[in-house]
């Protein structure tokens, strides 16, 4: 079983600290993706892996040993490149079977393995071609032909499917998904979209700054970020985050979140927090609206974005901007004036001077 | 827009006029007949033709040169000498080290120091090669021109392939290191290929600058195959028979025999020179 392991991983460029200290494990048939903004250093720790990178210090253990020093054909990794990388003078049959010649397999193996191969990702009738006369969406299953034709432990993905358009990037998406079930192979996917990070992983870690900020399945880590970056970038549209102070009322244990806009009352905090400065952080389906006469809070609607299965729409509380998800269709009028709620369910804290989430109810 | 491409074309006939009047003027000399070559006005379209300058020895004031078709033997010299200059400068010197310099050194600074020899005037070491041709007993043989020839012509090929494989993108060698291919691999099997317009140019430039090379052949030669090693350009110098004497209508058939080889190429070159070949399965 393939697990990959990350021990005080730090990697330099001269004296650019790409990445910084970084702990992970990433266990065997696990669909891992790492998440980040571009330049969060997402890439060069998929690199690393790959064994195209030097290590500055820290190691990496791929199935229970030590690669530092071993070259990328050693680790027995394979990975397919944003742009793809097939070699533009061979065809789509010698693209493939490349890596099986180099190790010195038989003809009639290789014969065998290509074809199980282009069977399984349905590109049999493109063995002959040259990669510049198939589609982008073919070069790409190409590619991934390439990469598990020789049974690697770990399969890395570099953004496979930024260039794609959006139609093929889906279909890729559940198809990539499947297969990856299906083959039981330990893959590490590196991507800066949230959405593509969250329906085919089994375990997301975000990066930021060369930092991880959080290793989660897809639903703990939408419901739970554990800091105001790893917030605002997961999730669309990104969760409001809403500056204010946190207060205990003068007699008994209730307390409240208030700025000069909006003011709302907290569950029990068990926390010393009295007077803390924090980032109230709502997701826009826990806004919800409020039929009149029924309370909330006054708010004036700024744009309305219908989707069709869903509305999104930006209101402002006095300065304060939110944005609310409004389950199916809302006719409203800019500048029209509707009242809201806040779900208490959905809130999070955030502490302003750390940017750490409040463990306020656990 | 539309006035712009017709002063352009007009520009472009004039240019590739200049060009082409001295190979005109070679073919119209080659058949005159040598009354026709002296008259002045000279005729710029002659009505009459005559073969026999590429068959008779060039003849002035009763002396006697070479027949343009006598050119066999220097012909044999000049093609083994620029066929294998070229091959051992571009595929044993210039692909690895142009390979070694974008890939491994990295270093600009080298490149620009080979960019900056092909600048240097070959005549500034006609007198260190020639002592150096005569020490290792390599004068009038074809390895001695030959040896000369790919220092001359490798530091251009190793330039002109360097921008060839910096526009290989890196990812198509990573793919093939994480593939499991050697270093030695990579470039024999991946890069290497991937520059094959660059090489066909590089062997091409490097092969008519062998074959029209003079100088060296004039002072490393002194007689021509099976004896020696004399060049073609040397064959031509055989035309001026006496001082400021030259046979003329000889010497413009004989041209034209040796320019031959070098059009054909340079015609082929053309778009192999034309560079930002697409590469294909890489985009972004």
């Amino acid at each position: 079983m393939s697990e990959v392991v990350v021990e005080n991983l730090t990697k330099k460029f001269g004296n650019n600290v790409v990445l910084d200290n970084i702990d992970l494990k990433i266990d065997a048939k696990e669909y891992f993706v790492l998440l980040g903004p571009s330049g969060s250093g997402k890439t060069t720790l998929l690199r690393l892996i790959a064994g195209l990178e030097e290590i500055t210090a820290g190691s990496i253990y791929i199935a229970g040993k030590k690669v530092n020093d071993m070259l990328p054909k050693e680790r027995n990794v394979a990975m397919v490149f944003q742009n793809y990388a097939l070699y533009p003078h061979l065809n789509v049959y010698e693209n493939i079977s490349l890596p099986l010649k180099v190790r010195h397999l038989g003809p009639e193996k290789v014969k065998e393995k290509v074809k199980t191969v282009a069977e399984t990702l349905h590109i049999e009738d493109l063995l002959q071609k040259k990669p510049k006369q198939i589609s982008g969406g073919q070069q790409q299953r190409v590619a991934l032909a390439r990469a598990l034709v020789r049974d690697p432990s770990v399969f890395l993905l570099d953004e496979p499917l930024s260039n794609l358009d959006a139609k093929l990037r889906v279909e890729a998406r559940v198809f990539l998904k499947k297969l990856q079930k299906e083959l039981g192979i330990t893959t590490i996917f590196v991507t800066h979209d949230q959405a593509e990070a969250s329906t085919m992983a089994t375990k997301i870690a975000v990066l930021n700054k060369g930092a991880i900020t959080q290793v989660d399945n897809p639903y703990d880590l939408y419901r739970r970020p554990n800091d105001v970056f790893t917030a605002s970038f997961v999730g669309s549209p990104a969760m409001n985050l809403v500056r204010g102070v946190i207060r205990r009322a003068i007699s008994g244990n209730a307390w409240t979140f208030s700025n000069e806009d909006i003011s709302v009352s907290l569950k029990d905090i068990k926390l010393d927090a009295d007077g803390l400065e924090v980032f109230m952080g709502i997701r826009p389906e826990h806004v919800r609206v409020v039929e009149r006469g029924k309370g909330g809070i006054d708010s004036t609607v700024s744009v309305v974005e219908p989707l069709g299965s869903v509305t999104y729409v930006t209101v402002n509380v006095g300065k304060t901007q939110l944005i609310l998800q409004y389950p199916g269709e809302i006719k409203l009028d800019m500048g029209s004036s509707i009242k809201i709620q806040l779900d208490p369910e959905g809130l999070l804290l955030y502490a302003v001077d750390t940017g750490k989430r409040l463990a306020i109810d656990e | 827009m539309k006035a712009m491409t017709v002063v352009v074309i007009i520009l472009l006939t004039i240019v590739s006029l200049v060009y082409i009047f001295p190979i005109y003027w070679t073919l119209v000399t080659a058949v005159k007949t040598s009354l026709q070559i002296f008259t002045y006005p000279p005729i710029f379209f002659p009505t009459r033709f005559t073969l026999s300058n590429f068959y008779t020895a060039g003849n002035i004031f009763g002396a006697v040169s070479q027949t343009a078709v006598g050119s066999v033997p220097w012909m044999i010299d000049s093609t083994i000498v620029a066929i294998i200059a070229t091959l051992a400068s571009t595929f044993l010197i210039a692909a690895p080290a142009a390979y070694s310099l974008v890939r491994y050194i990295k270093s600009v600074w080298l490149g620009r120091l080979i960019l900056f020899m092909t600048m240097i005037p070959e005549a500034v070491f006609m007198v260190p090669f020639f002592l150096i041709v005569v020490k290792i007993n390599l004068l009038n043989t074809w390895w001695g021109l030959i040896l000369v020839y790919i220092s001359f012509t490798a530091p251009f090929a190793t330039w002109l392939l360097m921008g060839f494989f910096n526009d290989i993108p890196k990812s198509v060698e990573e793919a093939a290191e994480i593939d499991g291919l050697s270093p030695y691999q990579i470039f024999y099997r991946i890069s290497l290929r991937l520059v094959i317009p660059g090489i066909i140019a590089a062997l091409i430039l490097n092969f008519i600058s062998c074959w029209n090379e003079l100088l060296y052949a004039l002072i490393l030669t002194y007689s021509p195959f099976p004896a020696g090693a004399q060049t073609v350009p040397l064959f031509l110098t055989s035309f001026i028979i006496v001082e400021k004497s030259f046979a003329w209508g000889g010497l413009a058939a004989a041209g034209i025999f040796t320019m031959l080889p070098t059009i054909i190429l340079g015609i082929y070159a053309q778009k192999y020179l034309a560079r930002g070949l697409t590469m294909g399965a890489v985009k972004g």
